[in-house]
């Protein structure tokens, strides 16, 4: 177990088939404390599926999956509990419709009795001063902008206070203007010291923040390792032939 | 906050139907026995209501006096014909007075009185009409009514003549079918058709001096039960017969005329007249229309979400009883569904229930299938992302339910909902059929009684179309609250 502590995320033979399907395969990885780990590889090669595991939004076909020591796919754990500590940003935003902004940070904290109604808001003002919203507070989500939305669900998964946060692909539905903005957060936020896994297709600020940079292809870790190497050095046949793609672009 | 505010609509709601039920109690002394007694809502002379919206008729004037003599007190059932009959049969109610024939066929179900009135089936056509023999029916449309000793007559003509049938459940429509040349012809009991043509039906009896199947009318109970109804019956009536009071009953229909019991001309001859001769009767047919829209919105919906909630649920128990509620009570016609709970389900579990209840429940049923189904659809229709985004913060699957996607469902719903809302009001009418006094069965009694079906129902139809433009407006104001 204590070898385990130190370890925040342990995948281990992890697979996954849809019908006929294989899309993960045997995919084993270990995320320790304090480490960015960015995800590339083509479109299908099983990234996002392997991002949704973590917090069990998918169920592995077989497998171990343990967080913070916590074997998530027992069926006694209670797997809000351990979602709690994990934040998640989603493609799409995904912010509550039927809340203000500042509502939709505040949601989980209230509901889950982590903190009363005022500190909660206090708190969440604070989060959007950090993303750089603090005056959309009261506004409906409706009402902003792709980048606004996509850091206004920053500040929701932060507001549990999580120390694993997950981003499955944060920036691909935004304006390319807008992106630079969420990218900014995230930095800080790998800044802060947070545990961080990123499913991205910007190659840019993977090498900019990344500790280690992992390459998925056909359902399997192609290859992995820092970020100089991954880009400047590939080994994997497959990686130099994505990666030549990628920068031709 | 919420919470208690549901609760006391509740409880309110249950008390309202306390009272209710209260109410329909009917007052018997202690020591005299109540029977229900089910009859035709309208057969004249037997069974009609005059212009006060009091029952009246030979079967009702006999009735009343055999009651009298006997020391019993009755609670009176009119609807159908066939639905009376029925609930007799079933236990429902102990008796059925209703200008009946007596049948060997009938015999087999019932015990029955001796027979208090002679009568036989005439044969009819529209006056002036060119059918002059049963021979002339040959490829056109007979009108009957269903469960009648008359329809079985007509029936037993019919390959020997070659006509085609239509049934009708009221006598009143089924004439009118007649005179407005839908059909040529209808069979009917001689006193009844007799009473029709003199209050002015423009109708002319075929078969006057030779009319078939004659035999007698009796009053019916379940066979083998209420012996001691049936002697009373049996008794009474041989005092009445002696002692004149029979003739005197028989005299008053007969020989009256249409506005002893129907009102004058002018309270029949205009819109106006018949909506204020009949205004109170039209105020309570409204008003139990409205009582049954409201409680059935109210439970339709709460039932429907229910069902609309289990639909999604991740049980795989839960969406496959909802699926089949859903699918069961969807599919069935809603007056399939009133007279199997009225008229089905008493025979089998020995309690009575109340028509109100019945058709409420019925109401409740096909209604909350039919928002069950929506409700489903629309908790679907909300983003997938917006349940995964809520489980991924922490929040067990009852809370993201009830702080994100019911709230944006309800959403989706609000149009579905008021649709719903104006299709159980206009429902409310097929519960006519198990005699619930709502407007539609109103409506139906005022024509039985004035035949003046063209401007009776006009008013029936306006009075629908304004409660519906106030439901809507109502529905409306809640819908732009509520965005």
């Amino acid at each position: 177990m204590s070898e385990q502590k130190q370890v925040k995320v342990h995948v281990e033979d992890v697979n996954k088939s849809y019908g006929s399907n294989h899309v993960l395969r045997d995919i084993s990885l270990d995320v320790h404390p304090n480490e960015v780990v960015v995800m590339i590889g083509p479109s299908g090669s099983g990234k996002s599926t392997f991002l949704r595991m973590l917090n069990q939004l998918e169920m592995p076909d077989s497998g171990t999956i343990l967080v913070d020591g916590y074997d998530i796919l027992d069926k006694k754990t209670d797997i809000n509990k351990v979602r709690e500590n994990i934040g998640m940003v989603f493609q799409n935003f995904n912010l509550f419709n039927n809340y203000t902004v500042i509502q939709n940070v505040m949601l989980a904290p209230v509901q889950l009795g982590k903190m009363g109604k005022e500190e909660a808001e206090k708190r969440a003002r604070e989060l959007l001063e950090t993303v750089g919203l603090a005056d959309k507070a009261d506004m409906s989500v409706g009402s902003l902008s792709g980048g606004q939305k996509q850091r206004v669900a920053i500040a929701r998964a932060l507001a549990m206070d999580p120390d694993i946060m997950l981003f499955d692909e944060p920036t691909s539905a935004l304006d390319p203007e807008m992106v630079g903005d969420v990218l900014d957060v995230m930095k800080d936020l790998a800044r802060s010291g947070m545990t961080m896994i990123i499913v991205t297709h910007e190659m840019g600020f993977a090498k900019q923040v990344a500790d280690r940079v992992v390459f998925f292809e056909s359902g399997k870790i192609q290859e992995s390792g820092e970020p100089e190497q991954i880009f400047n050095a590939p080994k994997n046949a497959r990686l130099q032939e994505f990666l030549s793609k990628v920068m031709q672009a | 906050m919420q919470k208690k505010g549901i609760i006391s609509l509740l409880a309110a709601v249950a008390m309202m139907f306390g009272l209710w039920q209260f109410a329909s109690q009917p007052t018997a002394a202690a020591d005299e026995p109540n029977y229900i007694i089910s009859t035709d809502a309208t057969y004249a002379p037997f069974d009609f209501q005059d212009k006060n919206n009091q029952y009246v008729g030979i079967d009702m004037d006999i009735l009343k006096e055999v009651a009298k003599r006997k020391h019993f007190t009755y609670t009176l059932k009119p609807m159908s014909f066939n639905a009376a009959a029925q609930m007799v049969a079933n236990g429902q109610a102990d008796g059925i007075i209703a200008g009946m024939m007596i049948t060997d066929e009938r015999k087999q179900v019932y015990d029955v009185s001796v027979p208090y009135y002679q009568s036989g089936v005439a044969w009819v056509v529209k006056d002036g009409s060119k059918v002059k023999s049963l021979e002339d029916l040959k490829g056109k449309t007979v009108a009957l009514k269903t469960g009648t000793a008359a329809a079985t007559y007509g029936k037993s003509l019919q390959d020997k003549y070659g006509f085609k049938i239509k049934y009708f459940n009221d006598t009143d429509t089924m004439y009118n079918d007649v005179v407005n040349g839908n059909s040529a012809a209808t069979f009917e009991d001689m006193p009844v058709i007799s009473y029709a043509i003199k209050n002015g039906m423009k109708l002319k009896v075929m078969n006057a001096n030779d009319l078939g199947n004659a035999g007698g009318c009796g009053f019916f109970v379940k066979k083998g039960e209420n012996a001691q109804l049936l002697a009373d019956f049996n008794q009474a009536f041989a005092e009445m017969k002696q002692d004149g009071t029979y003739d005197k009953i028989i005299a008053k229909y007969l020989n009256a005329k249409q506005s002893t019991f129907a009102g004058d001309k002018k309270d029949n001859n205009s819109v106006w007249g018949i909506l204020t001769s009949n205004k109170s009767a039209f105020a309570k047919g409204l008003w139990e229309t409205v009582v049954l829209t409201v409680f059935g919105i109210i439970f339709a919906s709460l039932w429907g979400l229910i069902l609309g909630i289990m639909g999604i649920s991740q049980n795989k128990f839960f969406r496959g009883l909802a699926t089949t509620i859903i699918y069961t009570f969807r599919g069935l016609p809603l007056m399939v569904l009133a007279f199997f709970i009225y008229i089905g389900l008493p025979g089998v579990i020995g309690v009575k229930i109340p028509a109100f209840t019945a058709g409420l429940i019925t109401l409740i049923l096909n209604e909350g299938a039919y928002t069950g189904a929506f409700v489903r659809g629309g908790f679907e229709a909300v983003d997938k992302g917006q349940m995964e985004a809520a489980r991924s913060l922490g929040l067990p699957y009852g809370s993201a339910m009830r702080k994100v996607i019911v709230p944006q469902g309800l959403k989706i719903m609000v149009p579905s909902f008021i649709n719903q809302f104006i299709i159980t009001l206009k429902d409310t009418s097929i519960l006519s059929a198990i005699g619930i006094l709502e407007l539609t069965q109103t409506g139906t009694l005022i024509v039985a009684r004035n035949s003046q079906g063209f401007r009776v129902w006009a008013i029936v139809a306006a009075i629908y179309l304004i409660v519906i433009t106030l439901l809507t407006w109502l529905s409306n104001w809640v819908e732009k609250k509520v965005r």
